[in-house]
């Protein structure tokens, strides 16, 4: 009965006034540290170092005095201790679980996702496939590897709903996306969970294969994509090329995030239940307000498996301002790519996302991949490398002066377009290149 | 196609899911020759044929009304697709014959067991209920293991030689097309496996390593390397025993038979068929891997059938 009632309490959590919700977090806040302070060496340190008590929050402004860090941090204390765990993590005695890898520039880094942490994620994570329109035996298509994180919160998340699933043979990176494609056409899901990249790789494969893309995702009702920010332009025109009838996007990583769209699409609203997210000028470490861009910190409010405490993400993103007119109380956000892919130009910091939605604006190029290429030097003007948009009968000159003017007038900046037949593998979904290695590759 | 509509014309199949089980078995325990005569044969180019022909993904070897709960497209280089279809029971049996594997390598409670393969291998996705819905139990619930896994893409090998290093796992499951990068990566960063890990198990659909390779890079890791033998379009496994040398069946999972060709003796095609699947059938399924059925008898497994590939 006890359960029942938290489970149906749980479930209207999205609707609670913020007062509850803050109310909720700091308590969950104050658990997490006295959990951190007393299991785990990782955090035990470095409170000492910073010489910061748990004990001394009482309120979610206090938050922000706990100490963040970074993936090499982490990546740091593992390699001193040269095995896992690195002390972020208290291995359970019983129970299943699983071992997650990110890898990195940086380097790889293990989660610890235990039995218990996956029933707390998915359980949350299913609420936003629900608004995405899954139901129960409904198929989807699961595109995340058995090993990634996600796939352990999908997991959860189908046995929850009770939908069926399909998954393809390979991985999610696009060189795999005719058996995606099979996989669509033969087993027909209604819902699909992929990766952005990917879901251009099979538009991309449909070319090849001279299928059209609506004929392909046939039965296809919706489409939840992660990994990569989508422009709202992209949106309707994936829509409009796929057929379907709506496209969601999630953000997420296995150290705590998850925000997810709903119907409304006006940006993703943060899973309060289960991560608290502030934005921070990364100069300084100051808390910035809604609406400025920032990087994003997580801290997830599960005390199981490996544990982020203000985890400095390094993306770029916002809280925003605005509430969403589907009535739930959860803050919307947005990111909008790694800090490493921020370009300065003459004074202005830009993502390839802002370059996007300008490229929105030429109906030929919408969903066309590009890459922002970046030089060592002072950057005085904006270099794309765009593929050719398949249409044949293009004028491509009339296109560069569209872009061109677009940009000057969103950025005073002036551009160079190249065009390349089809962006080479290696820079599949990839948004920034630096201008040595595209050198390279030209010789 | 002829092929296959003159074995439903016969009756022999009606499709590959009509048979019944229970007296397939009774009649492959009690009257093996009788069963091999009179049980057609299946073959991957049938499969595909069925599915071209039906539009069924699952070529026709699904039994049930209902869809399966999870299905998994298989790793085969065939004209279409092909797909295995899956209800928890025989989801749960697969994944208990990985954990015999695993307890033939000498995996036990506690352990960290390390798979370089991508997800949609069997060898992934049957160790952990963490990692595929409606399983119950994977090879590491069963056993107290915790598994790490990545995808097996050969460009990648330098994760599985970070897993090795920081996980320190007791086994590293390894796809065979990865050991040559692995070997190189781990050549390149003078990496001394036989300090981080106690064997490596080399891992392909269908195909085995010789033992010539196997011995070769046993000789250049310095651990011992077994192999694991998979046949995905019977959802079958089975592990190079360490003590005897050949490789380990299960009775009460599988039966399998030899195909040998005119004029050969005991070697030819292996020829399986699936007990435990009972909503997606693999009765006499012709693999593509050469064998030698060997009389039972290692002190691993005294019942288990043993072949050599």
């Amino acid at each position: 009965m006890t359960k029942k009632r938290r489970s149906v309490s749980r479930d209207r959590m999205d609707r609670w006034p913020a007062e509850r919700i803050e109310r909720y977090q700091l308590r969950q806040l104050t658990m997490l540290l006295r959990y951190a302070q007393r299991e785990l060496p990782f955090y035990r340190e470095r409170f000492a170092t910073a010489r910061f008590d748990p004990r001394e929050i009482r309120t979610l402004a206090d938050f922000a005095r706990v100490p963040s860090f970074t993936k090499k941090e982490a990546l740091a204390a593992l390699k001193e201790k040269e095995a896992f765990p690195a002390g972020l993590e208290k291995l359970e005695r019983s129970g299943s679980g699983a071992l997650c890898m990110t890898s990195g520039t940086l380097g790889t880094s293990f989660l610890y996702l235990p039995e218990n942490w996956a029933s707390l994620r998915g359980d949350s994570l299913a609420r936003a496939y629900r608004w995405a329109g899954l139901r129960r035996g409904m198929r989807m298509l699961m595109a995340a590897p058995a090993w990634h994180s996600l796939a352990v919160q999908e997991t959860r998340v189908l046995q929850r709903i009770g939908a069926t699933c399909v998954i393809p043979w390979g991985t999610f990176l696009p060189h795999y996306a005719p058996h995606f494609l099979d996989a669509i056409m033969d087993v027909k899901p209604a819902f699909i969970s992929i990766f952005l990249p990917m879901l251009y790789a099979l538009l991309a494969a449909c070319r090849g294969k001279s299928i059209a893309p609506a004929r392909a995702f046939e039965g296809v009702k919706s489409i939840l994509v992660v990994g990569a920010p989508m422009t709202p332009l992209s949106r309707v025109k994936l829509k409009e090329e796929l057929g379907v009838s709506d496209i969601f996007e999630g953000l997420g990583n296995p150290e705590g995030l998850t925000a997810m769209e709903c119907a409304f699409h006006v940006g993703h609203h943060i899973f309060l239940d289960c991560c608290y997210v502030e934005i921070i000028d990364p100069r300084t470490g100051q808390l910035l307000p809604a609406g400025q861009r920032g990087n994003v910190v997580v801290t997830s409010l599960i005390p199981h498996g490996s544990v982020y405490i203000r985890y400095d993400t390094e993306d770029l993103g916002t809280i925003l301002p605005d509430r969403c007119g589907c009535g739930r109380t959860w803050p919307l956000m947005e990111v909008y790519d790694r800090r490493a892919n921020v370009l300065h130009i003459k004074g202005q910091q830009i993502v390839p996302y802002d370059v996007r939605l300008c490229l929105d604006e030429v109906p030929e190029l919408v969903n066309i991949p590009f890459a922002v290429i970046r030089s060592d030097a002072g950057m005085e003007r904006l270099t794309l490398l765009i593929q050719k948009p398949p249409s044949g009968n293009l004028n491509l000159k009339e296109i560069e002066t569209k872009v061109s003017s677009l940009l000057r007038h969103r950025f005073d900046l002036e551009a160079k377009q190249e065009w390349a037949e089809e962006l080479p593998q290696r820079w599949k979904g990839i948004t920034v290149i630096e201008e040595n290695e595209w050198r390279a590759a030209r010789v | 196609m002829d092929q296959l509509r003159a074995r439903r014309k016969a009756g022999s199949t009606g499709s590959f899911s009509a048979r019944d089980l229970r007296a397939l078995r009774a009649k492959a325990r009690r009257r093996p020759n009788d069963f091999a005569q009179t049980v057609p044969l299946m073959t991957l180019e049938e499969l595909v044929s069925a599915k071209i022909a039906s539009g069924d993904p699952y070529s026709l070897r699904w039994k049930k009304k209902a869809p399966p709960q999870i299905a998994f497209q298989l790793e085969y280089d065939t004209e279409a697709a092909l797909y295995a279809g899956f209800e928890p029971n025989a989801l749960n049996a697969y994944a208990d014959a990985l954990r015999r594997c695993w307890s033939l390598f000498g995996i036990g409670r506690g352990d960290r067991v390390a798979i370089f393969d991508y997800g949609t291998s069997p060898v992934s996705y049957l160790a952990s209920r963490s990692f595929t819905p409606y399983l119950r139990r994977g090879a590491a619930d069963i056993l107290g293991c915790l598994p790490v896994c990545n995808d097996g893409a050969a460009n990648l090998s330098q994760r599985a030689v970070d897993i090795v290093r920081f996980v320190r796992p007791r086994v590293l499951f390894l796809r065979a097309d990865c050991l040559h990068p692995f070997a190189a990566e781990i050549a390149n960063g003078s990496v001394a496996l036989a300090s981080y890990l106690d064997a490596l198990v080399v891992v392909e659909n269908e195909a085995v390593v010789t033992a010539a390779a196997r011995d070769s890079y046993q000789a250049q890791f310095g651990v011992p390397v077994y192999r694991l033998l998979r046949a995905d379009a019977a959802m079958f496994l089975a592990p190079e025993c360490a003590r005897c040398g050949l490789f380990h069946i299960w009775s009460d999972l599988y039966h399998v038979e030899i195909l040998a060709p005119d004029g050969e003796d005991r070697k030819g095609r292996l020829v399986i068929t699936n007990w435990f699947a009972a909503s997606f059938r693999a009765i006499r399924y012709l693999s593509q891997v050469e064998a030698v059925l060997e009389p039972r008898g290692c002190p691993a497994g005294a019942k288990d059938l043993r072949i050599r590939a």
